[in-house]
C-alpha cells in the first residue's frame, strides 16, 4: 500500500482529530512496506491507542513491524493491551522500554517459557510480609531487591532457577531476608551517635571515616547479612530449612572472579559452607570468627561494626570489594535511600503534630472563651495573642525527669499555661522522642504560634460554591476498545453542597401536602412488619382457638392438631438506598426542578421509615475533576441543612456517571445492609467534554453498573427523557430501568417506584 | 420422665477448668458477685470469655446456665413458656428464670446476637432491684444473692445495628479481654493442645502475624482457641503444616490469595 493510501486510512481512524501531516508520514513510513494482512491488523488496534495518547499511537505504528516479527498476528492485541498497560502505569518512556526491547520477553512469557514474575506472586506474598511485619510494607517492582525501610524492592522477574517452586522460594527468602533487616536494624543509628539533621546517614559518616569507605560499606553489609540470617534460622526456620537447599545454588561472584578476593570467599563460606581449602589465612579465620560473633544471641549492628573495625586493621590496602556483588537476597545497601525514607518520616511526623497540636490548642481556647461568661479581664487566652511572643514554651514533665525514665507525654506548658494532650497527640510525642530523643521546642513554638493566627486556619470561610474539598478518589474508567481499563483514571472529589435559603421548600411541601400525607401513610404500612402467625407448633403465647379445637376433637375421638402456638413473627427491614442526581448542564429548568421535588417527597415519605438513604449528587468536566455532591449522607438526618441542599441542587457541567457510580460502589463497601440499592436520576446519555460520549461512554457506565451489581448491589436508573432511546436498556439493563417521559409526574412516581423495589 | 427439664446440679462444673488469668479479672468479678453487679465481658471471639465465666462459676461453686444469643431469641427463650402436656398447660421455667431460682450464674453468650426488645427483660435484673418479672404468671421473682448475671459480645465485628443500648450496658461491670501476651498464649496452648514450647512458640508467633492483617482483608486473627485446636490436631499426629490448614487458616478465610499467604507464613514459621 503506497503512503498515500495509507494516511489516508490513517487520518480515517482517528477522526476528527487532525494530527500534522509530518507526523503522520513519518510514523507511517516504516510501514510502507508490510503486507496488506499485517497492515490490517496494525492499524485494527490504533482507534484503542490513539484517544490514550497521540505520541503513544507514533511509537507504535514504528515498533508495531518489527513486533509482529515476533508475534503471531493474533497476539498484537494482547501485545497493544500490555503495553497500554505499561504506558498508563509507567508512562510513555516505560512503555517504549517495553516496545523496545519487550518483544522476545513478552513472547517468552506468553508461552510460558519466562521465569516468575512479581505481579504473579505479589498477591500472595504482600499479606505474607505484612503479617511478618505487623504493618503494610509495599512489595514495588525493581531491577533488585532492598529496601528503604519503608517499602520492600523486588526484581520484576526470578528466572534464576528452572522450576518456579525453588524461584517463589527465593522471592520468599528476599523477601523475609529484607524484612528482617529492618526488625533486626541493620539501618539503626548506633547508639552513641547523637541524633541529627544531616543529610547523610550517620553509617555512611562512619564509613567515611575509613582508608576505604566502600570496602568497609560491603564488609559491614556482609557481616549484618550473617548476623540477618542467623536470625531467620531461629525467627523462621521452617523457610531457612527450605532454603537449605536453594543458598548454595545462588550465583555469587566468586564463581566468576579470575581471583576471589576475601569477600567472595566469605559469601561463599556463608552461602556453601566451604571455605577454601587451600589457604586459610590468618585474616580469614579471624573474619570467620567474626562472623561467628555477629551471629550471636542479641548482637546488634554494633557488633558488626566492630567487627568492620577489627577487619579492617588486617587487611592488605589493594583488596577493592565492590567487584564483588551483593547476594541476590542480599540486594545493594542502600542506605541514603533509608536516611531519606527516615526524614521523610521525621517530617510528616512534625507537621502532623504541630497541626494537631494546633488545633488542640485552638480548642482548648474555644472551650475556655465558651466558659467564661461576659468578659472578665477579656479572653486572654493563648489563641488570641499574636504568634510571635508566646512561643515560651517550657515542656514540663520531660525535662526533670532526663532520659532515664520517660513517662508518656500528657500536658504540655504553652504560655504558662497547662495544656493536656489528646491521646493521638500523646502517641505522637513519644514517637517524635524515639527518634530525636527529645520533643523540640519548635514544634510546639511553631503550633503555637499557628494557633495564635486565629481560627481562620481550620475554620476556612466558605464562599459559595463548593468548598471542603475532600481527598480525591481515583478510580480505573472501562475502555471498550481494548476490553480493559484505563488505570487509575478519573479522579472523584466530595464536594460539600452550599446551602440556600429559599421558599423552594415551603413551597413544594405545600403543592403536595395532599400527596405526602398519603404517600406517608403508605410508608407506614411497609414499616409494619410484624404479624402473628397461628397455629405453630411452639411459639410465644397459646393460641386459644387451636387449643379449643383440639380439646373438641379429643372429645370427639379424634386426633388433636399440637398446633397451639402464635408466634410472633418478624421481618427486618434492612435497607440502604443511595440516591444519585445528576446535576448536569442539561437538567436546567423543568427537569432539575421536577428532580428537586421528587426528592423533597421521597424523603417526607422515607421519614416514616427505619431504612437508611443518602442523596447525592454528581457533575463535574473532564477525567480529572468528576465531583460528587453530598446532599445527605447515609446517617446524616434529615435536617433543615439537608433540605437547603436540596434547594441548592441546581445545573452545573457534564454527565460521566461512570465515577460517580463507582464511587457509590466504593461508599456502599462501608455499608452492611440486607438490600442495596442505588437509584440514579438522569435526564439522559452520559457525556464529558473531553471525548467522553457515545458509544465510549455507554459502555464505560455499563460496566461501573455491573461492577456494582458484581458487589452486591441493585442499580436502577430513572431517566426522564422526551424519548425512550434503544441504548438504555443495554446500558442499564431491562429491568433495571424506569424512563418517564413526562416530567411533572416524576415526583408522584418516585416514592412509587422505592415502594415497589423494597416490597 | 420424658423431656424432663435438666435439674440445676448437672450445671454445676465439678472440675476446675483450665484458665490462667492475665490481670485481675478475677478479683473483679469476685467483687462484683459479692456486691451482686453484672458483669459484660467483651472481647474477641475464642480469647477465653466463656472458659473465665466457667472458671468463676467453678471458684464460685455454683451452677453455671449458659444461653447463647441469636436473632430469633424471644423473651420466652429466655424466662420461660406455658407447654401442653397431655392436655393441660403447663408452666415450663426458661433458663434465665431457673438460674434466679436456683441461684445460679446466668451467661448470655454474644449478646448483641439477641434482639433488642429480648435483652430489656434482664433490665431489672441487672439494677439494683434484681428482679425478674414473669407477666404470663404474674410473679415476681427476686433473685437471691448467689445469683449472677453475665453477658458477653464481641466488639471487633459489631456494626451499627447490633450495639448494645447504653441503657443496658450502664448496668455492668465490664472487663475487657484480648489475646494474652506471646509467653501466657504459648503457656495456654501447651497446657490446652497438649504440646511442646517448640511447636506452641511458633504456633503463637503465627496467631501474631495474622492478627496484623486487617488491612489485608482478614477480619479477625486467629484466636487462641484455634491455636488449641490446631495443637489438639498436632498432638494426634496430624503434620504441622496440614493441621494449620485446617485447624486455621480455613477456619480464618476462603479468600484463596490470603490462604496461600498464611501457607507461606506456616511454611516458614516450621
Amino acid at each position: 500500500m503506497d503512503l498515500e493510501a495509507l494516511k489516508t486510512r490513517f487520518y480515517e481512524l482517528v477522526a476528527p482529530s487532525l494530527p500534522n501531516e509530518w507526523d503522520v508520514e513519518e510514523a507511517l513510513a516504516a510501514l510502507a512496506t508490510e503486507n496488506t494482512d499485517q497492515l490490517d491488523n496494525i492499524l485494527s488496534q490504533v482507534p484503542a491507542i490513539w484517544p490514550v495518547s497521540h505520541s503513544l499511537c507514533f511509537a507504535y505504528l514504528a515498533a508495531a513491524g518489527p513486533a509482529l516479527h515476533c508475534l503471531a498476528p493474533e497476539e498484537l492485541s494482547l501485545w497493544v493491551h500490555t503495553l497500554l498497560d505499561r504506558y498508563e502505569t509507567t508512562g510513555l518512556h516505560g512503555a517504549q522500554v517495553f516496545m523496545n526491547e519487550g518483544q522476545q520477553h513478552f513472547v517468552r512469557h506468553l508461552r510460558g517459557q519466562g521465569g516468575l514474575r512479581l505481579i504473579e506472586v505479589r498477591s500472595r506474598l504482600q499479606p505474607y510480609v505484612n503479617g511478618l511485619a505487623g504493618t503494610e510494607l509495599p512489595l514495588i517492582a525493581s531491577d533488585r531487591a532492598y529496601t528503604d525501610t519503608e517499602c520492600i524492592f523486588l526484581p520484576h522477574e526470578i528466572g534464576l532457577f528452572a522450576g518456579n517452586e525453588e524461584n517463589f522460594l527465593l522471592y520468599k527468602l528476599m523477601v523475609s531476608f529484607q524484612w528482617a533487616t529492618i526488625r533486626r536494624g541493620t539501618f539503626t543509628v548506633p547508639r552513641f551517635f547523637s541524633p541529627s539533621e544531616s543529610a547523610i546517614h550517620p553509617l555512611e559518616q562512619l564509613f567515611a571515616d575509613f582508608a576505604v569507605p566502600a570496602n568497609a560499606r560491603c564488609l559491614y553489609h556482609f557481616f549484618e547479612t550473617g548476623r540477618v540470617l542467623s536470625f531467620l534460622k531461629d525467627e523462621l526456620p521452617g523457610l531457612m530449612r527450605q532454603s537449605l537447599a536453594l543458598l548454595p545454588r545462588l550465583p555469587i561472584s566468586a564463581d566468576t572472579a579470575a581471583a576471589p578476593n576475601l569477600l567472595d570467599r566469605l559469601q561463599q563460606g556463608l552461602l556453601r559452607g566451604i571455605l577454601s581449602a587451600a589457604d586459610h589465612s590468618e585474616t580469614e579465620n579471624r573474619a570467620w570468627a567474626l562472623l561467628q560473633r555477629c551471629q550471636g544471641r542479641g548482637a546488634d549492628n554494633q557488633v558488626s561494626l566492630d567487627a568492620v573495625r577489627e577487619l579492617t586493621l588486617l587487611l592488605s590496602g589493594d583488596e577493592d570489594f565492590l567487584t564483588t556483588k551483593p547476594l541476590v537476597f542480599q540486594g545493594p545497601l542502600r542506605l541514603q535511600e533509608v536516611w531519606s525514607a527516615q526524614l521523610k518520616r521525621r517530617q510528616e511526623r512534625e507537621l502532623r503534630f504541630i497541626k494537631a497540636l494546633t488545633i488542640h490548642v485552638q480548642q482548648a481556647a474555644l472551650r475556655k472563651t465558651a466558659d467564661k461568661t461576659d468578659d472578665q479581664d477579656g479572653p486572654k487566652i493563648a489563641a488570641s495573642q499574636q504568634g510571635a511572643d508566646l512561643a515560651l514554651v517550657v515542656e514540663t514533665e520531660h525535662q526533670p525527669q532526663a532520659k532515664s525514665q520517660p513517662q508518656p507525654l500528657t500536658s504540655l506548658r504553652i504560655d504558662n499555661q497547662e495544656v493536656a494532650l489528646s491521646e493521638e497527640l500523646t502517641e505522637l510525642a513519644e514517637q517524635i522522642r524515639q527518634d530525636l530523643g527529645v520533643l523540640p521546642e519548635d514544634y510546639i513554638s511553631s503550633a503555637a504560634g499557628k494557633a495564635g493566627q486565629g481560627f481562620s486556619a481550620i475554620h476556612p470561610a466558605s464562599p459559595a460554591d463548593g468548598l471542603g474539598v475532600s481527598a480525591p478518589v481515583v478510580y480505573d474508567e472501562w475502555d471498550y476498545r481494548r476490553k480493559g481499563f484505563r488505570k487509575n483514571w478519573c479522579v472523584v472529589t466530595e464536594r460539600e453542597m452550599p446551602t440556600v435559603q429559599t421558599a423552594f421548600i415551603e413551597q413544594t411541601l405545600q403543592q403536595y401536602k395532599g400527596q405526602i400525607r398519603r404517600l406517608r401513610h403508605q410508608f407506614e404500612l411497609l414499616q409494619t412488619n410484624e404479624h402473628f402467625v397461628r397455629r405453630q407448633r411452639d411459639g410465644n403465647d397459646i393460641d386459644l382457638d387451636a387449643l379449643v379445637e383440639s380439646l373438641a376433637d379429643i372429645h370427639a375421638g379424634r386426633p388433636p392438631s399440637d398446633r397451639l402456638f402464635i408466634r410472633l413473627a418478624r421481618e427486618q427491614r434492612d435497607i440502604a438506598v443511595y440516591f444519585l442526581v445528576d446535576m448536569s448542564n442539561s437538567t436546567a429548568g423543568w427537569v432539575g426542578q421536577s428532580i428537586k421535588e421528587a426528592l423533597v417527597l421521597i424523603c417526607e415519605a422515607m421519614e416514616v421509615l427505619n431504612d437508611r438513604y443518602g442523596i447525592y449528587g454528581f457533575s463535574g468536566m473532564r477525567r480529572l475533576r468528576c465531583e460528587l455532591f453530598p446532599v445527605k449522607r447515609l446517617d446524616e438526618r434529615y435536617s433543615t441543612v439537608v433540605r437547603q441542599r436540596i434547594a441548592a441542587i441546581g445545573p452545573k457541567e457534564y454527565t460521566r456517571m461512570a465515577p460517580a457510580i463507582r464511587h457509590m460502589t466504593s461508599l456502599f463497601a462501608e455499608v452492611e445492609a440486607k438490600v442495596r440499592l442505588l437509584i440514579i436520576l438522569s435526564d439522559g446519555k452520559p457525556e464529558d467534554y473531553d471525548d467522553y460520549k457515545g458509544e465510549y461512554a455507554i459502555e464505560d457506565t455499563r460496566h461501573a453498573l455491573l461492577e456494582a451489581k458484581a458487589k452486591g448491589i441493585h442499580p436502577f436508573c430513572i431517566t426522564i427523557d422526551r424519548q425512550a432511546h434503544e441504548y438504555m436498556a443495554h446500558m442499564y439493563g431491562e429491568v433495571n430501568s424506569i424512563f418517564i417521559d413526562e416530567v411533572g409526574r416524576l415526583p408522584a412516581r418516585m416514592p412509587e417506584i422505592y415502594r415497589t423495589l423494597t416490597t | 420422665m420424658p423431656g424432663r427439664q435438666l435439674r440445676i446440679d448437672e450445671y454445676r462444673i465439678e472440675q476446675e477448668p483450665y484458665y490462667l488469668p492475665t490481670g485481675e479479672e478475677v478479683a473483679i468479678a469476685e467483687a462484683a458477685y459479692r456486691e451482686g453487679v453484672p458483669l459484660l465481658l467483651k472481647g474477641p471471639t475464642g480469647c477465653g470469655k466463656t472458659r473465665f465465666i466457667q472458671y468463676l462459676a467453678w471458684r464460685l461453686q455454683r451452677p453455671l446456665i449458659t444461653v447463647s444469643c441469636h436473632d430469633d431469641l424471644s423473651t420466652s427463650d429466655l424466662v420461660g413458656r406455658y407447654l401442653i402436656r397431655s392436655g393441660e398447660a403447663v408452666w415450663t421455667d426458661g433458663p434465665l428464670t431457673m438460674a434466679v431460682r436456683s441461684g445460679a450464674i446466668c451467661y448470655l453468650d454474644e449478646i448483641v446476637e439477641a434482639r433488642k426488645d429480648t435483652t430489656v427483660v434482664i433490665h431489672p435484673l441487672a439494677d439494683d432491684r434484681r428482679q425478674l418479672p414473669i407477666e404470663k404468671r404474674g410473679e415476681l421473682l427476686t433473685a437471691p444473692s448467689e445469683f449472677m448475671l453475665a453477658v458477653s459480645y464481641n466488639p471487633g465485628y459489631q456494626s451499627v445495628l447490633k450495639d448494645l443500648k447504653a441503657s443496658t450496658r450502664q448496668r455492668f461491670i465490664a472487663l475487657s479481654f484480648d489475646y494474652p501476651i506471646p509467653e501466657k498464649e504459648t503457656e495456654i496452648v501447651c497446657k490446652e493442645g497438649g504440646l511442646g514450647v517448640e511447636v506452641a512458640r511458633p504456633l503463637v508467633k503465627l496467631a501474631a502475624m495474622t492478627r496484623t492483617l486487617k488491612d489485608s482483608g482478614l477480619a479477625e486473627g486467629a484466636s487462641t482457641r484455634l491455636l488449641i485446636q490446631a495443637g489438639k490436631l498436632i498432638t494426634r499426629g496430624i503434620p504441622v503444616p496440614t493441621a494449620c490448614r485446617a485447624a486455621i487458616s480455613e477456619a480464618l478465610t476462603d479468600d484463596q490469595e490470603l490462604l496461600a499467604a498464611l501457607d507461606e507464613m506456616v511454611s516458614s514459621l516450621f
